[in-house]
């Protein structure tokens, strides 16, 4: 049914090295990279509906194990360039299926603050194994020729991560068709019940974990072969923070929702991090907004949307559409704003300079100067937020006017009270205890 | 009815939670085939006794043996591999699942197909089959795609009684199937237990005392944590003991 579609996205994407720059093509492979590992960790928080707080010690060690691969092979042999994410998969199999075997004795909160341990647990250690993880400096390698390519360009190392990230997103959706896949969605449902079906929690847990951190480690394995280095930067709480936020941004209810997540936040994060120097509370003001007025993500605003399409006509969800659309971007605009002046004005450089001249000195900011002081500068970002919380309130209306009954959260200012986080897994899914 | 060699034979079995015991020393053996009704007032430690007997729970002394092998401690998956299966007081299902999938999860344990991770589920042999089989054993064929957790109760109480169907277990213990039904509910569900549970060995908790005693062989009275009889239903309603501790109250 969808078949179109995906094949549209794949000619798209195999033809993405004609369209775009250098430098955006070094940035979709960053895009696809972390589109597979949020999908991979998707099979573990959003079917099988165990969240992990440490799922970089996945994707580092498919990272390391890769580059010490490419460097003691030389990328001949049986391991040339193009099979080296076998050796992320392997080594993120092996060393998921020993973490998920201790981390999945428990659920819920425990769960996550095992997996929490462990990652933060080969940070700690990276740094002081030095012939492992390279200490401080990391370990780099050097891709070698093979089968005819020389993976000298961005594009043939695009072709070589798309190649791989379409294979192993084939294989995570293929799992979620079968019995274990099928099994795996069960756990998150009613672990309870399973277990008097006569199922051992503990292997399908583990199952489940493992196959989340092989996946992991071919992301990770390809980003080493991407930047031709690993650091121990990689197990950072930072990575599998980013996983998470995501994975729940594109919506964990579908499985390509956080791919699209990923996707699009890694893009965002590699076109505006030269703009602007607190991408990262925008990246975490997204994700609570998400959470909180869109619990299904970005993809569950879109099949909320395609429904209302259904049921009420396009003409009708369009000025809907089109009223919600403009009041985020104001609302968007408004708060960068309100944040970039915010930033300047309270930055050691301004502070400095405004010490050395007598009034508070202009701020440049969107190819303007502005006066901290003055009224008009403030009324800007007051003005926009104000249209567009106005525009929202008419969405809003319009909606509940639209489906009285109906609990969508089409627009981000739909009344949260509304909505209904059903395909999100919860921290603490029923724990089970047993005496 | 084959008393002499019981398939569950539970024996001096008690629990304690902390300073309380719920379980005295209970002795229960049920025979092959037949059909038990376990009944007593609230509090009784009914449900404690099935989660012991289900592995729910540890006994702290005692033992329960089933079809000659002693399960006492097993994992509440092994004692259902063995061949005990049970359905819960509160409905127990995967709400968010369609019917058909709730009962294909349950059919797929018994093909041994947990790890299965190659093939399509929908390839798996014989899977759909024994799916539609028991969907139609419980009336539910019209529902197969419905999510579970929108059926109406007693629906979801024929699925629930499928699901513990699915293993094809020698023993079946269901913890008050009928609560919470209108009458005519009760008598279909009824009916139906009688009617999918032939040939296998059943133990009910029931409050509903007509249908304990259309549906028993033979009734066991616990009463705090003691079974203080068990016979027939003539036998049972007759008991000087029983009456006092129990029925005076609901049947006069």
């Amino acid at each position: 049914m969808r078949t179109p579609f995906i094949l549209t996205g794949v000619a798209l994407l195999a033809a993405l090295p004609l369209l775009v720059s250098a430098g955006l093509l070094n940035a979709s492979v960053q895009m696809l990279i972390a589109a597979l590992f949020a999908c991979a960790y998707s099979l573990l928080a959003g079917r099988a509906g165990m969240l992990s707080f440490g799922h970089a010690a996945y994707f580092g060690v498919g990272a390391f194990a890769t580059v010490h691969a490419m460097n003691a092979l030389g990328g001949s042999g049986l391991l040339p360039t193009p099979l080296l994410p076998l050796v992320g998969a392997v080594a993120g199999l092996a060393f998921g299926l020993v973490a998920g075997w201790f981390a999945t004795q428990r659920s819920g909160t425990v769960f996550a603050m095992i997996t929490l341990a462990i990652a933060e647990l080969l940070h700690a250690l990276a740094p002081q194994l030095k012939g492992w993880f390279g200490g401080e400096s990391g370990v780099s390698s050097m891709r070698m020729p093979a089968w005819g390519f020389d993976f000298g360009s961005t594009t043939q190392v695009y072709y070589l991560a798309l190649a791989w990230v379409l294979m192993a997103l084939a294989a995570l959706y293929f799992h979620s068709r079968t019995p274990l896949g099928r099994l795996t969605l069960a756990l998150r449902e009613n672990p309870h019940r399973l277990r008097f079906l006569g199922y051992d929690m503990h292997g399908l847990g583990v199952s489940a974990f493992a196959l989340s951190a092989m996946f992991s480690g071919i992301a990770g394995a390809l980003q080493v072969i991407s930047n031709e280095s690993a650091n121990y930067a990689v197990f950072d709480a930072g990575v599998s923070a980013g996983v998470v936020l995501n994975c729940f941004i594109g919506g964990v209810g579908s499985f390509l929702g956080p791919a699209l997540g990923a996707a699009l936040m890694t893009f965002f994060g590699y076109s505006v991090s030269d703009q602007t120097q607190v991408w990262l509370l925008y990246q975490g003001m997204l994700f609570v907004l998400v959470m909180m007025y869109m619990p299904d993500g970005l993809t569950g605003l879109v099949s909320a949307t395609a429904s209302l399409v259904r049921r009420h006509g396009f003409a009708r969800v369009l000025p809907l559409g089109l009223c919600g659309g403009a009041a985020a971007v104001l609302v968007a605009a408004a708060v960068v704003f309100g944040v970039e002046m915010l930033q300047r004005l309270f930055s050691q450089d301004y502070r400095a300079l405004a010490r050395l001249s007598a009034g508070p000195p202009p701020i440049a900011l969107f190819g303007r100067s502005w006066t901290a002081s003055a009224l008009f500068t403030w009324l800007v970002p007051a003005g926009l937020l104000a249209a567009g919380g106005l525009l929202g309130w008419g969405a809003a209306r319009r909606l509940r006017a639209l489906s009285p009954a109906s609990a969508t959260d089409d627009e981000k200012h739909a009344s949260s009270s509304e909505s209904t986080p059903e395909s999100t897994p919860v921290l603490g899914l029923s724990e089970q205890v047993r005496a | 009815m084959n008393v002499d060699t019981p398939i569950l034979s539970v024996r001096g079995l008690r629990k304690s939670f902390g300073l309380t015991e719920i379980i005295r020393g209970v002795d229960i053996d049920l025979g092959k085939g037949e059909r038990r009704a376990l009944i007593g007032p609230n509090g009784a430690g009914k449900s404690t006794l099935f989660h012991l007997i289900s592995g729910n729970l540890a006994p702290s002394a005692g033992t329960i043996s089933f079809d000659g092998r002693p399960i006492t401690g097993w994992t509440p998956q092994r004692i259902n591999r063995a061949g005990l299966s049970r359905s819960f007081q509160i409905t127990n299902i995967f709400p968010k699942l369609s019917v058909f999938e709730n009962i294909r999860l349950a059919v797929m344990r018994a093909r041994q197909s947990q790890y299965m991770f190659w093939r399509r589920i929908e390839r798996v042999p014989g899977l759909r089959e024994a799916t539609d089989q028991l969907l139609e054993r419980v009336r539910l064929q019209g529902q197969a795609s419905t999510l579970a957790g929108e059926m109406s109760y007693s629906q979801q109480r024929s699925l629930e009684l499928a699901m513990t169907l699915a293993s094809d277990p020698k023993v079946i213990l269901l913890d008050e199937p009928m609560a919470g039904m209108s009458t005519d509910e009760t008598h279909y569900t009824m009916e139906l237990i009688r009617e999918v549970t032939s040939g296998r060995a059943l133990l009910v908790v029931e409050h509903d005392m007509d249908v304990v005693f259309a549906l028993a062989d033979r009734i066991s009275v616990l009463v705090y944590g003691e079974v203080i009889a068990t016979g027939t239903p003539d036998e049972i309603r007759s008991h000087q003991g029983v009456r006092e501790a129990y029925l005076g109250e609901e049947v006069a």
